[in-house]
């Protein structure tokens, strides 16, 4: 103990140099790699790949509730549940220090992956392991309101519900100009990066079902992953989760397929929906159904609130700020298992964004 | 006599009105009076069963935060002494550098800690030690700069006529220093820790957030507000500022002892 | 000798200084250069940062960095003025309080120490549920950061008025209002500045770190777009740049405001004097 103190003692008035003991090769920045190794880890490589970070202790995830689909896949692995944390950045990533980094497809990869303002242009030198192929995907971007605002306002959530589910399939069709409308309404990142992430969450959003669906097998699967590995200190949500059911977290009462035309009345008309993050592409459907007008045609008036800081939209939608609310479904259960009484009323991505990247 | 009654109705008086606050809040009136839920602002109970619960972890992580704040205290405040020192030595050049070093205070932690994890990257391979190290310069770059301020301030701030007194029995500049600056100091520290004391934990805190290595009371209570775990968010915040409740108390303390000691003599 | 003078000129010693410190900067910026893949991101040249602010590119809602910068700082700067005010306002009020009954300090003084511990993390779910509003929680929650310096250093203040003149008082049979508005305040004056220049830069720090809080427009916000990725990098250096500038300038506002009022009070002090006279 002491001897660490005292090392640290001696390192800290030489933070500037003590750079030198460490990993200091140049790394020249990357040129594309020509060698024609596939962008997606196949299944006999994951668990090499998996091993060689785990055993080096470099795996990384944000925590905070978005570390459980790496649980499972560790799990399934027989490897230990560790993770280093990765702040907002992918620098962690960059100098090494975490060496199999957790990445969005839609945000984080493309930083990694492009050379535009802001990215780490590491082109086709890097690779991943994607949830969807390892069987241990939840279910992500969801639309949820409370228990108590669906009973007493039944026509506006399915109005709400109906024109959102709208926009999302116009965005999804039309990416680049759904980027474009996101950019034009208060964007938090450049027009490049947003049209990068624009059509890639269209890929999530999967066209072959109507939008909004709530697939009940992916759902549960969600639902069994969450109650294994999301661990809470408070024995008594601990009890509450591991007695949750679907029924206790989703309604498919408010969802209406938009093939159909609908007519709705709203009990209330000027609503509100708090995003998960700040304004970006990842949010596309709400931002076209403004602006497109898909609101107005079913009578709402709609505030699209921007998320991303420590108040999550769970505590913003079960306090009564703001109506609606963008979440994982994961970041619902626990909600739910801690007493809120949130609802999903429409599951727009059908499949898991996370991926986990490394360097070839 | 006196003296005992002033401390008496000095810990009695806020004592019964925590217990009083406790009660309306136990007896959820408090939540009447300011219009939230149990589930935002749980129970003293549930708050205490929580802590009762998971001692253990909790134990461990109050551990790991408040070696970080104190050693990042301790050696802040002793860099921080030393500069204010130096500054006062050299008054000219000394309250420039102040300025500048005082620019430091003026850049929000949450800015200062991810260039912070960043530069000390390479200091070890093993990630708890380089995610400890980190958040430790942070606390001891703030507590340096306020503990440098606080005693500066003592420093240079002499009662007029001391001053004159010693330099008309013709003492030298390094005896005025000696003789009245540096007992004078001891007092200002004491000033300064009162500032340094929670800014030491609330840096440690919130460094956590940053750190590579997850652990730590201000990473839990961040963790389990962003996943709506209020109840046991709420067991670390009981943590966190019995934590700094405690770093006053010792601090009170060893001023009374300083003063006593100092009185006598 | 003129030459010593500007040698020894305090303009002179801080340039000395911040050329100094930009040194370091430097040799650090061209060390991390030379170790890393993307030293931008870790720690850029001065210049890089000085260039950024100039360039011309757009990075988002058609705005180029520096605009986007001081767009968002416009905002926290707004919320840290007005929670500072209240801030202020109300440390000064609670100091009179307690100044004016013993109770009320014994009682009060150990819960604002304890205020100053509570992770503000987990005082804000609860002032969101109360004031069901994420701008009117920002500015409380920095004024309920920033007003501790002021209490303690007016009521310090307050306390500093000498038993002769509380006698003299008493003496000519001034009334409680008077005692305080000719006697205590004036005398708390310069005690309450020194709260009001702690404060100051407390307020616009506090105010950052609350734009963390939930997206939307602030410093604190687009810190942590900026080091998410997704814009130019510079955007965050600017930010570190901008917010000291910010703190620091605040300071010399309350150094001034001192200026001020103590010759406006000095000055009316001599009139009262020829007055009496």
């Amino acid at each position: 103990m002491l001897k660490k103190i005292t090392a640290m003692i001696v390192a800290m008035g030489l933070v500037m140099s003590v750079s030198a003991c460490g990993n200091t090769q140049v790394q020249t920045p990357t040129t594309p790699a020509s060698d024609a190794a596939p962008a997606v880890a196949t299944p006999t490589d994951t668990k090499s790949i998996l091993e060689k970070y785990a055993g080096a202790g470099t795996i990384g995830n944000w925590g905070l509730g978005n570390e459980y689909e790496l649980y499972a896949l560790l799990a399934k692995y027989n490897l230990p549940l560790d993770f280093l944390s990765q702040d907002f950045t992918m620098d962690g990533f960059d100098d090494n220090s975490i060496g199999l980094a957790s990445a969005m497809t839609y945000n984080e990869l493309g930083l990694v992956k492009n050379s535009y303002d802001g990215g780490y242009n590491y082109g086709d030198t890097v690779a991943y392991i994607d949830m969807n192929d390892e069987g241990v995907a939840m279910l992500e971007d969801n639309l949820f309101t409370t228990k108590t605002f669906a009973e007493a306002n039944p026509e506006t959530v399915k109005a709400f519900v109906y024109a959102s589910m709208k926009g999302w399939k116009y965005a999804s069709e039309n990416p680049a100009e759904a980027a474009e409308i996101v950019y034009n309404n208060g964007s938090s990142v450049s027009k490049e990066h947003q049209l990068y992430m624009a059509e890639e969450v269209a890929k999530l959003v999967d066209l072959s079902v109507p939008v909004g669906t709530m697939n009940d097998t992916a759902m549960q699967q969600t639902l069994d992953i969450a109650k294994q590995y999301v661990k809470l200190d408070d024995s008594a949500a601990a009890t509450k989760l591991a007695a949750l059911t679907l029924d206790d977290i989703r309604s498919q009462a408010y969802w209406t397929d938009i093939a159909n035309a609908a007519t709705f009345t709203p009990e209330k008309t000027d609503v509100s929906v708090q995003l998960k993050w700040l304004p970006q592409a990842q949010f596309m459907g709400y931002f076209v159904a403004k602006d497109k007008g898909f609101y107005d045609e079913v009578g709402l008036n709609v505030t699209i609130v921007s998320g991303g800081g420590d108040i999550s939209e769970t505590t913003a939608v079960s306090n009564g700020t703001v109506d609606f609310g963008v979440t994982w479904v994961s970041n619902l259960i626990t909600s739910n298992a801690a007493g809120m009484e949130l609802l999903e009323v429409a599951q727009v991505y059908q499949k898991s964004g996370l991926v986990l990247v490394y360097k070839k | 006599m006196k003296k005992t009654k002033i401390s008496f109705s000095g810990v009695l008086l806020p004592l019964a009105f925590g217990a009083l606050v406790l009660i309306i809040w136990q007896t959820e009136l408090l939540h009447k009076i300011i219009g939230t839920n149990t589930f935002t602002l749980p129970l003293p109970t549930t708050i205490i069963r929580i802590i009762g619960e998971n001692l253990d972890s909790i134990s461990a992580n109050a551990f790991d935060t408040i070696e970080v704040a104190l050693i990042g205290l301790v050696l802040g405040s002793i860099i921080g002494y030393l500069i204010s020192i130096l500054a006062a030595i050299f008054p000219k050049w000394g309250s420039g550098g102040l300025k500048v070093i005082a620019l430091l205070s003026a850049i929000p932690i949450i800015a200062l800690a991810p260039v912070i994890t960043n530069l000390t990257k390479d200091f070890s391979t093993i990630a708890p030690e380089r995610s400890m190290f980190a958040k430790i310069v942070l606390v001891t770059l703030l507590s340096a700069v306020s503990m440098s301020v606080g005693v500066y301030r003592g420093l240079t701030d002499l009662k007029p006529f001391s001053e004159d007194l010693l330099q008309t029995y013709a003492a030298t500049k390094f005896d005025i220093f000696i003789k009245l600056r540096l007992p004078n100091s001891v007092s200002y520290i004491f000033t300064a820790l009162r500032v340094s004391i929670p800014t030491a934990i609330i840096s440690t805190l919130i460094a956590e957030y940053f750190a590579e290595y997850i652990t730590g009371v201000g990473r839990q209570i961040r963790e389990n507000i962003i996943t709506s775990q209020y109840s046991t968010a709420w067991a670390y915040i009981t943590v966190a500022c019995a934590i700094g409740i405690i770093a006053y108390m010792f601090l009170v303390l060893a001023e009374r002892l300083y003063k006593k000691k100092k009185h006598k003599i | 000798m003129k030459l010593k003078k500007i040698l020894f000129s305090s303009t002179f010693i801080t340039i000395v200084w911040i050329v100094l410190l930009c040194s370091i900067w430097e040799l650090e910026a061209l060390h991390i250069e030379q170790i890393k893949r993307t030293p931008e991101k870790v720690f850029p040249h001065l210049m890089q940062i000085f260039e950024s602010i100039a360039d011309p590119k757009i990075i988002s809602n058609d705005q180029t960095s520096i605009e986007l910068v001081l767009t968002n700082a416009y905002a926290t700067l707004e919320r840290a003025g007005i929670g500072f005010l209240i801030g202020a306002l109300s440390g000064f009020i609670l100091a009179l309080l307690m100044k004016f009954s013993g109770i009320i300090e014994k009682i009060a003084f150990p819960y604002l120490m304890l205020i100053q511990m509570i992770p503000i993390l987990g005082m804000a779910p609860i002032v969101f549920a109360i004031t069901q509003d994420i701008g009117v929680s920002r500015i409380v929650i920095s004024g309920v950061l920033t007003f501790y310096p002021v209490a303690a250093n007016t009521l310090a203040g307050l306390k500093s008025v000498s038993a002769e003149n509380e006698n003299l008082f008493r003496s000519y049979s001034a009334n409680v209002f008077q005692t305080y508005t000719k006697l205590y305040i004036p005398t708390s004056i310069p005690f309450l500045f020194t709260g009001l220049k702690i404060s100051a830069p407390l307020a616009i720090t506090a105010s950052i770190l609350v734009d963390t809080l939930q997206g939307g427009v602030g410093l604190g916000c687009l810190l942590s777009q900026s080091l998410k990725g997704g814009m130019s990098p510079f955007v965050f250096w600017q930010i570190i740049f901008l917010s000291a500038a910010i703190g620091i300038l605040s300071l010399q506002v309350m150094v001034i405001a001192e200026k001020i009022i103590m010759s406006h009070k000095v000055r009316w002090n001599r009139e009262k004097n020829k007055n009496l006279i």
